[in-house]
């Protein structure tokens, strides 16, 4: 029992950076853009997250930073895909391969080729905000946990209340779904689709971010160890809906806390096959439930207004 | 007219494309500090580093890159380096800097060894340092241009076990590995050897939790995550072979002790002398990479370099420990002082 409550800690933790990319991705094809570049703006909004916290003492201002950097370098990929109308997967690769590059060069500039471990503050869980420690599992689950990770589950329901129960929510759908249905209807289908790539850089660069300011107190290269991708393939399993979504990440999660755990308590059995463990689950998860109908059936396509 | 721009921007693209070389990797920095040109032919020798973790990751790849900074310091070489490298792109990295003559490729680790006796085999006038190499792989190089630098991964275990053996309270420790090479698994089972064989003079029976891996050296995440799973196993000394893994690690050792309120739960450190760098590190096994690589700079100066295995142990000084903190009571350090002593003449564990 004890095993599975730590097992159950380890993955609420190790979920969270996903929770924040899964939410960026959600967003962004609900109104029509698939974003496969998400690794590289959670690299450089991690790099940004530590830069910033390092240099002002404040994790918070590094996360804020690290938003603003996201949204700024999704800036390159919103006016190719909805300006020029670009393939939206080729600029969500150059952002994959740019933006992680840029962050290592900006290290390097910073530090030099000073090669010393550079460690920083992180924030503090509420636990020690509030000065208790709890000893309980409860406690421990809902105390123990910094700031981010309730704004995590905060913009999960926040999201699932947009977008089923508000008429702005529907309208973003919408630009989804059928644009140019949304566009007779006035609603202003460029100006949305720019909103959600705002969203989804600040959203993307805020779970980079959370990686230097409230998981790990050092930054290097390939922090996000191919985190986006996870993203991307969560929010297929949840269907599109925030709900779903939050599942998926949290069952990521437990099966990467799981692969972790049974490898050190297990003996004589190849680690490889607990390194599996959550790759093959993805692969069972998705066959299974993975069938695209459910996306919004306007991703990937690029919106042209003059067109019939 | 806009097909012939069209082409001229096509050929200009690939043209940059090959110039730029592969993958992740960043453009070789070079920090020209030739005090005094080393042979009499006033020659400027130059010795480059791959390395697929980061030069600072407060492990491994910064102990070695210290290294050949101080080693060429000494003999007087220009370094340049290309660091958090993926393992695609080993060979096409070596590669590049043999294109660009540099006189000697510092490989620090076992894992390069494939793509070090491929680069060996295409460029003979080249030599090639491998730390970690196996006593077999110089032997396996046609041209004879590969040496293996290779401190003994038995003893430094030992050097770890011994201390873990004495300072551990629950009887269990750990370890935790990067990838699976041949020297991280004879680390582990020195470790594990010297620290049942240190604790069964103690009275204590010690058991080391099985080896677990990360497969990465950049992931200090699942550093975290390990530490923290064999804590709740009850593991309180850890040693490592992972580099900014281990970093990870000792961040979650630091929370737990500051949790419980005094330093209970230990690290060992390697390569370097890390004393300082975190709370819990209690003492660092240290190999000075940087005599193994001054020794091989040596040989290519002379023209002597290749076809051997150059040893480190602690007999001839290349492995040996670092400063002990005050967390080790006085009559342990004493006692540990006792068992290098015998690991150096030999009579350890006999």
């Amino acid at each position: 029992m004890d095993f599975m409550m730590n097992v159950i800690l380890s993955s609420v933790r190790m979920a969270t950076p996903l929770i924040f990319l899964a939410l960026a991705e959600l967003y962004s094809q609900r109104a029509g853009l698939v974003h496969i570049g998400l690794e590289g703006l959670a690299a450089i909004g991690s790099l940004t997250g530590f830069l910033v916290s390092l240099i002002t003492g404040s994790p918070l201002l590094g996360v804020a930073a690290g938003a603003a950097v996201g949204i700024l370098v999704n800036m390159i990929y919103a006016y190719a895909t909805i300006n020029l109308c670009a393939e939206q997967i080729v600029y969500g690769m150059a952002i994959n391969i740019f933006a992680p590059a840029l962050a290592a060069f900006i290290y390097r500039v910073y530090f030099g080729a000073g090669s010393e471990l550079v460690q920083v503050g992180l924030m503090n869980s509420l636990a020690s905000m509030l000065g208790v420690t709890p000893t309980s599992f409860i406690g421990k689950l809902f105390l123990e946990q910094t700031p981010m990770v309730y704004l995590a589950y905060a913009l999960v329901i926040f999201t699932a209340i947009y977008f089923n129960k508000t008429k702005s929510g529907l309208n973003f759908k919408a630009v989804g779904e059928y644009p140019k249905a949304a566009a007779t209807l006035g609603i202003n289908v460029v100006g949305v689709k720019y909103v959600a790539c705002v969203i989804c850089g600040a959203l993307a660069g805020m779970g980079g971010a959370y990686l230097t300011t409230c998981y790990t107190t050092t930054y290097t290269d390939g922090n996000v160890a191919g985190r986006g991708f996870i993203a991307l393939a969560a929010v297929i399993f949840g269907r599109w809906s925030a709900g779903g979504v939050l599942l998926a990440c949290l069952f990521f999660g437990f099966c990467d806390a799981l692969q972790i755990r049974l490898q050190v308590s297990s003996f004589g059995v190849p680690y490889q096959f607990f390194q599996m463990i959550p790759y093959i689950a993805t692969v069972v998860v998705l066959a299974v439930i993975g069938m695209k109908k459910a996306g919004p059936k306007g991703v990937g396509k690029p919106y042209l207004r003059e067109e019939r | 007219m806009k097909k012939l721009f069209a082409l001229l921007l096509t050929l200009a693209m690939v043209l940059s494309l090959a110039a730029c070389g592969g993958g992740k990797t960043e453009a070789p920095a070079s920090t020209g500090d030739s005090k005094e040109p080393a042979a009499e032919s006033g020659k400027t020798y130059k010795v480059a580093m791959i390395c697929d973790s980061s030069i600072s990751d407060g492990g491994w790849g910064m102990a070695c890159y210290n290294a050949m900074i101080a080693a060429a310091e000494k003999y007087g070489w220009e370094t340049a380096y290309s660091d958090s490298i993926d393992q695609s792109a080993y060979y096409d990295n070596i590669v590049s800097y043999c294109d660009l003559g540099y006189d000697l490729i510092y490989a620090p680790g076992n894992q390069y060894t494939d793509a070090v006796l491929q680069a060996a085999e295409e460029y003979p006038d080249i030599a090639f340092a491998l730390l970690n190499g196996a006593e077999s792989t110089p032997s396996k190089a046609a041209n004879g241009n590969v040496t293996s630098l290779l401190p003994d991964a038995t003893q430094i275990g030992w050097i770890a076990g011994a201390l873990a053996g004495l300072m551990t309270e629950s009887n269990t420790i750990a370890f935790i590995g990067g990838m699976e090479l041949d020297t991280t698994k004879g680390k582990y089972e020195g470790y594990k050897e010297a620290a049942a064989y240190v604790g069964a003079q103690e009275g204590k029976e010690v058991k080391t939790l099985d080896i677990v891996y990360s497969n990465s050296f950049s992931a200090s995440d699942k550093g975290i995550e390990f530490a923290k799973a064999m804590m709740d196993q009850g593991a309180d000394v850890f040693f490592g072979d992972a580099s900014a893994v281990d970093s990870g690690a000792r961040q979650a050792i630091d929370e737990a002790n500051a949790a419980s309120g005094s330093v209970k739960v230990y690290d060992i450190a390697q390569p370097s002398d890390s004393l300082g760098q975190n709370e819990c590190i209690i003492c660092s096994q240290v190999t000075d990479n940087s005599g193994l690589v001054g020794l091989s700079m040596e040989a290519v100066e002379n023209g002597t370099f290749g076809g051997e295995t150059i040893y480190g142990t602690l007999q001839n000084g290349v492995l040996s420990v670092g400063a002990i903190s005050d967390l080790v009571p006085t009559e342990i350090a004493e006692k540990y002082q006792g068992y290098l002593d015998q690991m150096t003449d030999g009579s350890f564990m006999k």
